[in-house]
């Protein structure tokens, strides 16, 4: 037992020595942790802009970020990585983007504990980083808390929304009611039973009910003749109670709705799932997703999955990158585009009139020519 | 080290009378962690080394960031001193042979059950403060004796029971936080926040809670070396036949034993959220308890010594972004070694737990770990 402890103390020292010494000559610590930087990007601007670009108008690392020609952006994660095909990716995705077109330099942190936002947002910040986006809601507090302890950064919060304008915070909310009024409209074209429902997080929260709202006055506007069932939970655990999206769908499609739009978190996507498991499903009954593409979120729902009600937020982020480097960000709050996402399985079950005629209907919510009926909907 | 040496349990810590310890069993003591780290930075370097950045100079980080400032310590200390709390509460179980894989559980419902007595209230902040870490600490010593009766009156083994007991405890405070005990008119899962009178203060870079969480591991020290009870627990986990030969309540030690384990992992709980998050969060508690594992079985069920293991453990865990902002190497690194550690740590205890049980020709399914 002597020797073994011994042996296994020997073999120990000898792999720390070898893998240290090994590794120092393959790179010194400096430009190992530049070249590590274009590693986790996928479309990352370093690794692009190194070769490519002149120095002079592209940040290249955050050596010196408080140089006024060097522009860095940083990005907090929710908790989650930057590759979860959501938020954090999407807003992670516009933030390169952004940083690209103004020649800025770009890094994330991915939060592991929800307690570390504030010291993660101070990370870039005490590295002089002139502009930090912070994705998700939940963020939200410690974003405000950021932007009034780091005055000078500009902040963008993704999907936050701002109660009084913070000179340095730009909130990216969006007009969910134009999202759910573009599924909605879809949804009352392809409707046979004329018949439609839905499995909605509570209406006590102003976004869920605006996609609710603009999902209803979108399918009538399409076909007056549908029949439209909203059917929100009730507040307490309005996001967490997959089992109650899937009881909701389930009875809706017993009762001849043949297209459901399950919204909500764990709440919709368990609604989504249900619908998935019909034999119907993609030929004859169908879902619609929320937020992002839930095609890549919850793929168990492919199957039945027509399109998800999109906030964009990849081109709201880059959007807002943009106006922060430039100078032009507005306070408070700053809405992004909305859309659909793509058809995805579903594609051939679409006609190619109703795309166009939905194609349309997603050009007039964007010049303002139709009107969802909201926010004033709010007050139904 | 032959099987029947008094001095070495089946958990692998060392008896503290120097009377049957030899010379031996205490360098082992502190080798074993000790080379256990080194391999697991070892490896975790060579991880490192893979995604094209110098492990020394990442290791530098992250420690730099950690030790390298008065901001950096106050965040070491933040986040070791939950990890002491739960460290202890593994480690008193393991001294009574028992191994309570629960201390998550018992965390949760004592972080919930502070949060509840911090908001309810409105106390002076001498009454108040104490009050809800007591009250923490009584919730967790509630849940953990669910395992505690089962283990002593029907020899359900306690490995089993904390760790369902685990979820129930993730499924109940969700339920709690999420409607009883909800801040109303927002819609995140989570309680009010506490009132004021029952924020532990920090003195300077030192957060209160960790004094405590120091004062309670000398505590324990003292505790198991030097007072009846104390020794009642060490013989229970040394051999229950022979403390009940002795006449010592073998039952209800273990019974005791447990609740003493869930008291401090729900003290764990509390301190968090009267000295850190300020109200509960189901989310803010990931990990904390399991965590507690690693860092007993790291200092081997050595009261004193899962100060300096929590120390590490909160370290890793502090540094883990700075690591990434400075390297990109992603923050589950630490996740790694930490394993590794365990699994290192562990490797040693379990072989001879094994072929303990060969020699002795004999299994005990209702037994833990240290049991008979």
């Amino acid at each position: 037992m002597h020797r073994k402890i011994l042996a296994a103390g020997i073999v120990a020292v000898a792999l720390v020595l070898t893998s240290c010494s090994s590794s120092t000559q393959e790179a010194a610590p400096e430009p190992a942790a530049a070249a590590s930087e274009a590693a986790p990007e996928p479309a990352a601007a370093a690794s692009e802009a190194a070769p490519a670009e002149p120095a002079a108008s592209t940040t290249m690392d955050d050596s010196d970020c408080a140089a006024p020609e060097n522009i860095c952006v940083g990005l907090v994660t929710d908790t989650g990585k930057v590759d979860d095909k959501s938020f954090n990716q999407a807003a992670w995705e516009g933030t390169q983007l952004g940083a690209q077109s103004v020649g800025a330099f770009s890094k994330y942190i991915e939060t592991t504990d929800p307690k570390d936002y504030a010291n993660n947002i101070a990370q870039f910040a005490g590295k002089n980083y002139d502009i930090i986006v912070t994705v998700g809601f939940l963020m939200g507090e410690a974003t405000v808390n950021a932007a009034a302890e780091f005055p000078n950064v500009k902040f963008i919060g993704v999907d936050q929304f701002q109660g009084e304008p913070i000179d340095n915070l730009a909130g990216l909310v969006f007009d969910e009611s134009k999202a759910g009024y573009a599924v909605g409209y879809l949804a009352g074209l392809l409707t046979k039973t004329n018949k439609i429902g839905s499995a909605l997080g509570t209406d006590t929260v102003p976004p869920v009910k605006l996609f609710g709202e603009g999902y209803k006055a979108g399918a009538l506007a399409a076909n007056p003749d549908v029949k439209v069932t909203l059917l929100y939970h009730e507040p307490n655990n309005a996001f967490g109670d997959p089992e109650w999206g899937a009881a909701e769908a389930r009875k809706q499609l017993d009762q001849g709705a043949d297209i459901i739009f399950s919204a909500g978190g764990a709440t919709g996507n368990g609604g989504l799932i249900e619908v998935a498991k019909d034999p119907g499903a993609g030929t004859t009954v169908f879902c619609i997703g929320v937020d992002i593409d839930q095609y890549n979120t919850v793929p168990q729902a492919a199957k039945c999955l027509l399109t998800s009600a999109e906030k964009k937020l990849v081109s709201g982020t880059e959007t807002l990158v943009v106006a922060a480097a430039g100078g032009t960000m507005t306070p408070g709050n700053n809405f992004g585009p909305t859309g659909i996402a793509a058809y995805h399985d579903t594609e051939g079950a679409v006609p190619d009139d109703v795309k166009t005629k939905v194609l349309a209907v997603l050009a007039g919510l964007e010049d303002g020519t139709i009107d969802t009926g909201c926010p004033a909907c709010l007050d139904n | 080290m032959s099987v029947t040496d008094p001095a070495q349990t089946d958990l692998g810590y060392t008896d503290p009378n120097p009377m049957r310890a030899g010379r031996w069993p205490r360098v082992q003591a502190v080798a074993i962690p000790v080379v256990s780290v080194l391999l697991a930075f070892a490896i975790g370097g060579i991880l490192i080394w893979l995604q094209g950045v110098n492990p020394l100079y990442a290791y530098w980080v992250l420690f730099q960031n950690a030790l390298g400032s008065s901001e950096g310590l106050l965040r070491v200390m933040e986040k070791s001193t939950p990890l002491i709390l739960t460290g202890l509460a593994v480690t008193i179980g393991l001294r009574t042979g028992l191994f309570n894989i629960g201390a998550q559980g018992q965390l949760l419902v004592g972080a919930l059950g502070a949060a509840w007595a911090g908001y309810n209230f409105q106390l002076p902040a001498l009454v108040h403060i104490p009050f809800a870490i007591v009250f923490g600490m009584l919730c967790g010593a509630a849940w953990a004796s669910i395992a505690g009766v089962l283990r002593a009156y029907r020899s359900v083994s306690e490995v089993i029971t904390t760790i369902m007991l685990n979820a129930v405890a993730i499924a109940l405070v969700d339920y709690l936080a999420s409607r009883p005990l909800k801040e109303s008119d927002q819609p995140i899962t989570r309680t009010p926040p506490i009132a004021e009178s029952a924020a532990l203060p920090d003195f300077g870079i030192v957060p209160s809670g960790f004094l405590i969480a120091l004062a309670v591991a000398i505590f324990f020290s003292w505790f198991l070396t030097r007072t009846n009870q104390g020794f009642r627990f060490n013989t229970v986990g040394m051999n229950p036949s022979a403390a009940n030969y002795a006449g010592i309540g073998v039952k209800k030690t273990i019974f005791l034993a447990m609740a003493v384990s869930g008291a401090l992992a729900g003290m764990g709980g509390a301190v968090e959220t009267l000295g850190i998050t300020g109200r509960f969060e189901p989310t803010f508690n990931a990990g904390l308890g399991f965590d507690g594992i690693t860092i007993a079985l790291l200092a081997r069920a050595n009261p004193i010594a899962t100060i300096p293991a929590a120390l590490l453990v909160g370290t890793l865990r502090s540094g883990a972004a700075t690591l990434q902002f400075e390297t990109g190497i992603e923050p589950e690194v630490v996740d790694v070694i930490l394993a590794l550690t365990l699994l290192f740590v562990a490797a040693p205890i379990v072989s001879r737990l094994l072929l303990r049980k060969k020699a002795q020709k004999r299994t005990s399914a209702g037994s833990g770990w240290g049991g008979a």
